[in-house]
């Protein structure tokens, strides 16, 4: 009885891991045929003839420069966004204030703007501080609009933080600022990182933003780089599946870079104290 | 306390990392911004056409671009490009804050009058009436004047016409109708025999509109549906009543793909090229794929053909098409290199014409000599369907106002999808016009 | 750690409140947060609000009009389709929550392979919605799809167009979006699950407590301040939504799939009509607060309140 329980329990997680795995198998697939084959179909068949081309074509379409803008956009924005949402978390959670209440939800609100209402406004806004076609308007939006569900995400943890440790850490002659980085930080690595993947995730993806602040080539981003193949009139399937395979890989490696220290980081955290 | 510090620097140092970006950049600004700078000046442009998927126009433009820079020593020409949909909403941006290209690419009529009306594009006929006298194919500069000014020049030039499969017409014994009751049994004997007649991607919605403007122009002549968007006329106007009918005639012939209403023009269109469909009604842009285009097989192209959509009950002209100019170029009003940015216009229109066919597949909107040019017989045929065209009106969407357009498109996918009536069809058109 | 609490002076307690109400250290960690959301997020918010009520087709002049935009949008019935469709997504995405949740239970219990796993899962949140959406209108294609070509195989007659269809294309639109947001949900539950101190379990184990009565009786209950606030990011993402429906149909057929953000987004950018779309953005956000509120309201429980 058991052990038909948990076979079940095996066959349908892998039917599950089935479902989830496909798309990239399927994007892989994409990538290597053209218009026609992509349309008709099975999108699971193979290729009449591997079309390596799409790659050639993408790299030559001159996609380092917006890999590496992709780079350090995202990181750069994750590092801002994750450090002050930490804190912020921290402040609202663990400190005794009056105003914490508001403040949270002003952050909950702060989630509910849909980006087509914000981005006139927000446009206007870099315009006239000249941030317009500059990287760090993207950075700052990226921070700025991904803080929210940063600090929502972070403070159902903080909240199961026992205080024990505070109270600990204070007798002990902490000042804040040290109890924060030497104690809480790396305390929610674990969350951390869950945020540093949902953050990574959008921030990668985005183009909304990209599109509409940045017009001079050289500062933007893997996102547009697939704008490169969407024509008037046709469009060239086949190297937009490209450019997302190459774009999918790297976040692939940092999401399972990631992905273990949402496990790791508990070993090594204070709970259990 | 160190850590305090930590957080002090690391804030400050964000700080001043906006100052810097705001510094360093408007200093930069001020270089790369149109205008003057010294003696150079830079003529912002922006266009649609991406390296990636239209690679031949990219190739024209960058051509053009270079040429103009040679022969006009000082000027430069910055490009930005954006895809069709990414440059729609762009613009649009842009506009809510004065900072159009001097330069870029609008649509005729309807999507041309706010811009207009709010004064953002500069008239062009100075150039018209000058440099480029004469050049231009009657009928496609006219869609870009409004009051008797004219605010963009053309580029393209299309109709639309039924491209359809030889070898599945030669296998049901078909041949291309020249009427709508053969045209009507071509449909009855392709579906019959199992073979979907017409690929449709009425997500797009446009591609409907297409197949009720003809049915509008057959049985109500050349300008019943014009006449119902200028106000002279009406929706309610019994030909286009019964051209809508006649739309849902056609669904319930099952003579469109199946799911036409969730398809993309895009998948339509590969159904018709994987052979999957036996016709589809499209613009003449479409032409490479049925003539040059090196990653179709030959054998595909070589089995396609065109016919002009067929006259109904002995009604309406041969023809008499759907069609019309596509994108053209404007020239912004607050420019501070007008001047420099209508001769590089004028300049770019009169080196598209030849190139643009010959290279790029494209029709121009500009007269051709279309016999001293070597070109595949599709495009002759095309060009004398245009040279003989006694009327093309232009594409609904395009001549209707964006909000009308809009409730066009909607009703156009409701009629096809048979939740809307001909007459609710023909009501929501009447009140979405007067309420202008 | 506890016995220090033991040893602990009256005095060490007021020093912890004094350290842990100190103003400026406060104002250190909120304002950068603060900061950047009052500038990026806040005036954008009021600026777009001030744009509902303009006449304004964002290209020409602006004229005031009043709340004529706001009081047309409540009498707009495709406004209202919109907001019921955005609605009905909102209640499909908190209720697929559970699946996420029994999924992460599973996967965070010690089973074999649940770390291979748990990174399959989640792939299909890495892909930007372009590539999702062009893998769903495959699977969806009514004649050559997946999902077509599999019901008529085992003997379904004449199956749906699923996204021509007005009755059924908001529905087939659902499960892409399921299917897409099960990693960032599953990651967090995950992430959630594994903050539960080992102890904790291995105590009721040797209880005697059933995997089962483990997971409902001291997982859940341990980890319900995520859930909440998972059920507030479902509801607030579902009501924002815009991305897959938008590629995938563009709100048709005849509307029949429109949402608030999509319909928002065809009225400023499609038809000119920037100040009626600011207005209905602003709606949005007013709706999608009072959602929020009793959605917070219903999850309530007397724990909270303390805080």
């Amino acid at each position: 009885m058991k052990r038909l329980g948990s076979f079940l329990l095996y066959l349908s997680l892998t039917i599950v891991a089935i479902f989830q795995i496909f798309p990239i198998v399927w994007l892989f697939l994409f990538s290597l045929k053209d218009n026609r084959e992509i349309f008709s179909g099975d999108p699971f068949a193979l290729p009449s003839e591997f079309r390596w081309e799409n790659y050639t074509k993408v790299w030559e379409g001159g996609i380092g420069i917006y890999f590496w803008n992709s780079v350090w956009i995202t990181v750069l924005a994750i590092l801002f966004t994750v450090l002050f949402a930490s804190m912020a978390t921290f402040a609202i959670t663990r400190m005794k204030w009056k105003l914490s209440k508001l403040v949270l939800g002003l952050c909950m609100v702060g989630m509910m703007i849909p980006i087509h209402s914000s981005i006139i406004p927000l446009f206007k806004m870099f315009l006239s501080v000249n941030l317009i076609d500059s990287p760090w308007s993207i950075v700052i939006t990226y921070t700025a609009y991904n803080l929210p569900i940063t600090i929502m995400i972070l403070l159902g943890f903080y909240y199961t933080l026992p205080r024990e440790i505070e109270e600990a850490a204070i007798i002990d002659g902490c000042s804040v600022p040290q109890m924060f980085f030497r104690i809480i930080l790396p305390m929610t690595i674990p969350v951390m990182s869950t945020t540093v993947i949902i953050n990574m995730i959008y921030n990668w993806n985005e183009f909304v933003f990209v599109n509409t602040f940045i017009s001079s080539d050289h500062f933007k981003t893997l996102t547009v780089g697939i704008q490169n193949f969407i024509g008037q009139y046709m469009t060239d399937w086949g190297a937009i599946g490209a450019t997302l395979v190459i774009s999918v890989l790297p976040i692939l490696l940092a999401f399972i870079f990631f992905s273990n220290k949402v496990v790791e980081g508990l070993s090594s955290s204070a709970v259990k104290g | 306390m160190k850590q305090k510090k930590a957080i002090t620097l690391l804030f400050t140092l964000f700080l001043s990392i906006l100052v810097i970006a705001g510094c360093s950049n408007s200093d930069k600004e001020k270089a790369s911004s149109s205008g003057e700078s010294g003696n150079e000046k830079t003529i912002k442009f922006m266009h649609l056409w991406p390296e990636g998927s239209s690679k031949t126009h990219y190739t024209i433009v960058e051509e053009i671009i270079s040429n103009f820079e040679n022969d006009n020593p000082g000027v430069n020409v910055e490009v930005e490009v954006l895809s069709n949909e990414q440059y729609k909403d762009k613009i649009k941006v842009l506009s809510t804050s004065n900072e159009l290209p001097d330069v870029g690419m609008t649509w005729a009529a309807g999507y041309l009058t706010p811009y207009v009306d709010g004064k953002k594009f500069t008239p062009l006929d100075d150039i018209l009436q000058s440099d480029l006298k004469d050049s231009f194919v009657p009928g496609t500069a006219e869609a870009y004047a409004i009051d008797g000014k004219t605010y963009g020049l053309p580029l393209e030039l299309n109709i639309a016409t039924i491209f359809y499969n030889k070898a599945i017409f030669d296998e049901y014994g078909l041949e291309a109708p020249k009427t709508y009751d053969e045209f009507k049994n071509v449909i009855k004997t392709l579906t019959d025999n199992g073979v979907a007649p017409i690929a449709l991607g009425n997500k797009d919605r446009w591609t409907g509109s297409l197949w009720y403007m003809y049915l509008a122009d057959r049985i109500g002549g050349a300008d019943v549906l014009t006449s119902a968007i200028n106000r002279t006329g009406s929706f309610e106007d019994l030909a286009l009543v019964s051209a809508a009918k006649e739309v849902q005639n056609l669904v319930d012939m099952n003579a469109f793909v199946k799911g036409f209403n969730g398809l993309a023009d895009e998948e339509a269109k590969s159904m018709f090229m994987n052979g999957q469909a036996a016709m589809y009604l499209i613009g003449s842009w479409d032409l490479p794929n049925y003539t040059t285009n090196e990653d179709v097989p030959k054998e595909f192209r070589d089995s396609i053909g065109f016919f002009n959509f067929p006259t109904v009950d002995g009604k309406g002209e041969l023809t008499s098409h759907v069609g019309g100019p596509g994108v053209g170029l404007f020239v912004s009003e607050d420019s501070d290199v007008k001047e420099e940015a209508k001769k590089f216009v004028s300049y770019f229109v009169k080196a598209w014409g030849e190139k643009s066919v010959t290279q790029a597949g494209v029709i121009p909107a500009t007269k051709l000599e279309a016999d001293s040019l070597e070109l595949p017989q599709m495009y002759i045929d095309v060009l004398n369907e245009l040279s003989n065209a006694t009327n093309i009106t232009l594409f609904a969407d395009v001549q209707m106002s964006p909000e009308v357009a809009e409730v066009h498109l909607t009703q156009i996918q409701a009629l096809f999808g048979k939740e809307a009536t001909p007459e609710d069809f023909a009501k929501k058109h009447e009140e979405a016009l007067s309420a202008q | 750690m506890l016995s220090v609490l033991f040893y602990l002076p009256d005095m060490g307690l007021n020093d912890m409140d004094k350290v842990m109400s100190n103003k400026w250290i406060i104002a250190l960690y909120v304002l950068p947060a603060l900061l950047l959301i009052g500038i990026f997020i806040f005036i954008p918010l009021v600026l777009s609000g001030y744009y509902g009520f303009m006449d304004w087709d964002g290209i020409g002049a602006m004229t005031f009009i009043g709340l004529e935009n706001y009081t047309a949008a409540l009498q707009d019935a495709k406004f209202w389709d919109s907001a019921w469709h955005s609605f009905l997504l909102a209640i499909f995405s908190t209720l697929s929550l559970l699946i996420y949740l029994a999924i992460a239970l599973i996967l965070a219990s010690k089973i074999k392979g649940s770390d291979l796993l748990r990174k399959i899962y989640l792939i299909p949140m890495l892909l930007s919605s372009v590539a999702i959406a062009q893998l769903w209108i495959k699977i969806y294609n009514p004649t050559s799809g997946m999902l077509n070509q599999i019901l008529l195989k085992i003997g379904v007659e004449n199956p749906p167009a699923w996204l021509a269809e007005t009755s059924i294309v908001l529905y087939a639109i659902f499960i892409p979006i399921l299917w897409q947001y099960a990693g960032f949900y599953i990651l967090i539950y995950y992430a959630a699950l594994k903050n539960i101190p080992d102890s904790i379990i291995e105590a009721a184990r040797i209880d005697g407590a059933s995997p089962v009565q483990i997971a409902f009786r001291i997982k859940l209950p341990l980890i319900m301040g995520i859930v909440k606030v998972t059920i507030v990011l479902a509801v607030v993402g579902s009501l924002k939504y815009f991305d897959l429906i938008y590629v995938m149909t563009g709100g048709g057929p005849n509307g029949a799939s429109e949402v608030m953000a999509s319909y928002m987004y065809k009225l400023a950018f499609d038809t000119n009509n920037f100040g009626y779309g600011s207005a209905i953005g602003f709606l949005l956000l007013i709706i999608t607060l009072v959602v929020t509120y009793i959605v917070r309201k219903l999850t309530a429980t007397k724990e909270e309140i303390q805080y």
